[in-house]
């Protein structure tokens, strides 16, 4: 029977081939060889999920470290999905770290095993509504430095390329953030009773949205480079208040975001 | 429009790196005004588009000022429904005049980032100014009366939403006098987004929320119910509630100190869960190890619990604890006790205590019997997550007595009743395929200056 106590049996071939994939992500050519060991991480790692669901008799999203699995698995199967597609090398060595991030802390505090999670919480919307933010976090943010670069250069020599990539992260960004907002809608109906209750967290989440809804009207026409890309930096900023700053503002103290972790 | 000579220009000056935002701004407003047409003049774009958005929202401010809050009970069904198709009529036929120069760019691009941006402008707002519901204060303030307190519904958003919705509708209707089915993704966006903030929007009014409290055993159903403002009201519904089963995860022990009843380590204190898995652990200086647990205990002599499975039995754990520098050893009962049941600590020194927390919920389910006006009778199990479904009526697990925990005699029930609800999930799920499309097809390049 497979529970927690195997989980470094799984977890350590899992990071060997996940750190050794990034590392020929990021330092060679080699782009196939580093596709066969992310996916052969995530088969084992896939494994333990499986067999540890067999073994409980329920889904494993129950405790904090339960999630957890979930997002590490889910973040590197999103980021090969999004790699086969779009062939950013950086976006799958991102995803690969994100989810040792996680499995190193089911590793190192084993108490979260068991950590509660309250009632709400216990939805099937929970892990593909975090991963999709995270991972258009990261996207956008990666769209962000992209901008900002373009920006330093602007009035030396424009890069169309670059430009055009820039979009193409906010589209695929973009698209990801609406998802994951889609989700939590969803949820927020069977748990909360509404769809949307504009919970300060909500509100930001809209604000946000909004603020790349405009950024991606504005680029229609290719006229108002500069001040497009300006506000890419704005809806970036929009965009990290929503994630961390709401938890710090007077208008959030009843937030029903705010979690404790 | 500012062409790109004048950019390159702009560019080359320097201007902005030079100067500051706004007087960037005026210059290139000046230099909009030197090179373009009259404003005003066919066919408009971004400076009419920025004049009318601006005076829709001073058109809200004055409705604010002089009409108060936006009363959404105005709009009730068949209200919402009227205006929200009359107004999109409007916009089909102002489609089929020709070469309408007013239905293009009310489907154009300046419009829309027009309006876009004073949505962000008020949501900003709101997401600064802490948000009040129900009626307003006896002495309201500048940010009272100027509806910012209760932006959802103040005029102004009202209408900024008014009017992007209609602009929404003038964009896919202009697209679809020349439909190009290559752009399946803008269809998908605009039309799932337009469904979604119609339902959203004009379903508000007809949008009822009530809590309902239900005792258990009760023989009679409950059928009152308290809106926001805690009048009771009577539903055309009613609920018995047969049993109510409160789950509860293992509690946690944590060493405290005996006065402050602060957990130590201070600086980032420590809970251990208890679990079948793991029962030794260590906290500051003292080890620690759970013999026994026992979920549902009853106090037998003065230390010592026994499992009872009753109403007001409690958590209790049998531990040892040994203190890593001298090696003294304490054994005993530890309880977090319960409404029914004093706690039992475990005494180590003077200034410390080992205590057990008080359990939390794991899952709590009511089951009910719910009986409708027309007497249909249906059985169901309710929880968290888990909402039961009938007539347009949502019934949801709202709360419970929490001092007397699974022993409570009530359950509370949030009875949502939204006839909009089936319109709001086909705009998420149109709108969803919308945005997988976006992540996986990217920005579609050939779109590129095209549009203005």
């Amino acid at each position: 029977m497979i529970n927690w106590n195997n989980f470094l049996v799984f977890a350590i071939p899992t990071i060997l081939s996940w750190v050794l994939a990034s590392v020929i992500f990021t330092f060679s050519k080699k782009n196939k060889l580093g596709l066969f060991f992310s996916i052969f991480g995530l088969f084992i790692f896939g494994s333990f999920i499986v067999l540890l669901w067999v073994n409980l008799g329920r889904p494993p999203m129950r405790t904090m470290g339960e999630t957890r699995l979930l997002y590490s698995f889910f973040l590197v199967a999103t980021g090969l999905l999004s790699y086969l597609k779009w062939r950013y090398k950086w976006l799958v060595s991102y995803s690969l770290v994100m989810a040792m991030v996680f499995v190193f802390i089911n590793i190192l505090k084993p108490e979260i095993h068991s950590k509660n999670l309250m009632p709400a919480l216990q939805s099937i919307w929970f892990v593909p509504h975090v991963t999709a933010y995270i991972l258009s976090y990261s996207i956008l943010g990666a769209a962000t430095i992209v901008g900002v670069k373009q920006l330093f250069q602007f009035n030396k020599k424009e890069d169309a390329e670059l430009m055009d990539f820039t979009d193409n992260l906010v589209y695929i960004g973009f698209g990801l953030l609406m998802l994951g907002m889609l989700m939590g809608a969803v949820w927020a109906k069977a748990a909360w009773g509404h769809y949307w209750s504009w919970d300060p967290k909500e509100t930001w989440a809209f604000i946000t949205a909004a603020a790349y809804l405009f950024y991606i009207h504005l680029r229609l026409s290719n006229k108002y480079r500069k001040i497009a890309l300006w506000y890419l930096v704005f809806a970036f900023i929009m965009l990290m208040i929503t994630w961390k700053g709401v938890n710090y503002l007077p208008s959030a103290k009843n937030s029903i975001h705010v979690y404790t972790d | 429009m500012i062409n790109k000579s004048t950019l390159l220009t702009l560019s080359q000056q320097g201007v902005f790196f030079k100067t500051s935002l706004p007087t960037f701004l005026i210059v290139k407003m000046n230099l909009i005004q030197q090179n373009k047409k009259p404003i005003w003049q066919t066919p408009w774009q971004y400076s009419e588009s920025i004049f009318i958005v601006l005076g829709i929202y001073l058109v809200g401010v004055a409705l604010q000022l002089f009409l108060g809050t936006f009363k959404f009970s105005n709009i009730v069904w068949p209200v919402n429904i009227i205006v929200g198709l009359t107004s999109l009529v409007f916009v089909v036929l102002l489609s089929l005049k020709r070469k309408s120069h007013f239905f293009y760019w009310l489907s154009a691009a300046p419009l829309s980032i027009s309006l876009i941006a004073l949505l962000i402008m008020q949501t900003i707002i709101m997401g600064l100014t802490p948000q009040i519901s129900g009626q307003l204060t006896e002495r309201p303030d500048v940010f009272d009366i100027l509806g910012f307190t209760r932006m959802t519904s103040s005029w102004p958003f009202v209408l900024t939403m008014f009017f992007t919705i209609i602009a929404l509708c003038a964009a896919i209707v202009n697209r679809l006098k020349t439909p190009i089915w290559k752009d399946y993704a803008f269809y998908l966006n605009h039309v799932g987004l337009l469904v979604f903030l119609f339902a959203a929007g004009y379903g508000a009014a007809d949008m009822k929320r009530y809590v309902m409290y239900v005792e258990v055993g009760n023989e009679i159903p409950e059928w009152r119910v308290y809106n926001d403002k805690k009048d009771v009201l009577d539903l055309p519904l009613a609920i018995k509630l047969n049993d109510f089963v409160l789950e509860e995860y293992a509690p946690k022990l944590a060493i405290i100190h005996r006065e402050t009843g602060k957990a130590i380590p201070y600086e980032a204190p420590v809970y251990f869960q208890i679990d079948s898995l793991k029962l030794r652990t260590s906290i500051g200086d003292w080890d620690i190890e759970v013999h026994e647990f026992i979920a549902e205990a009853m106090r037998e002599s003065d230390k010592s619990y026994r499992k009872v499975p009753m109403p007001g039995a409690c958590p209790a754990a049998n531990v040892t604890v040994i203190n890593k520098k001298n090696k003294q050893k304490y054994t005993g009962w530890v309880s977090c006790g319960n409404f029914a049941q004093l706690y039992m600590p475990l005494t180590l020194t003077n200034d410390y205590s080992l205590v057990m927390t008080r359990p939390e919920a794991k899952r709590f389910a009511s089951y009910v019997d719910v009986i409708t006006a027309s007497g249909q009778q249906e059985s169901a199990v309710i929880e968290v997550n888990k909402p039961f479904t009938v007539e347009s009526w949502n019934i949801y697990q709202y709360g419970y007595d929490t001092d007397t925990g699974k022993a409570s005699s009530y359950s509370s029930f949030e009875l949502v009743y939204d006839p909009w609800i089936n319109l709001v999930y086909a705009g998420i799920f149109i709108f969803s395929i919308g945005c997988f499309c976006m992540f996986w097809i990217g920005n579609n390049k050939r779109r590129k200056g095209k549009n203005d």
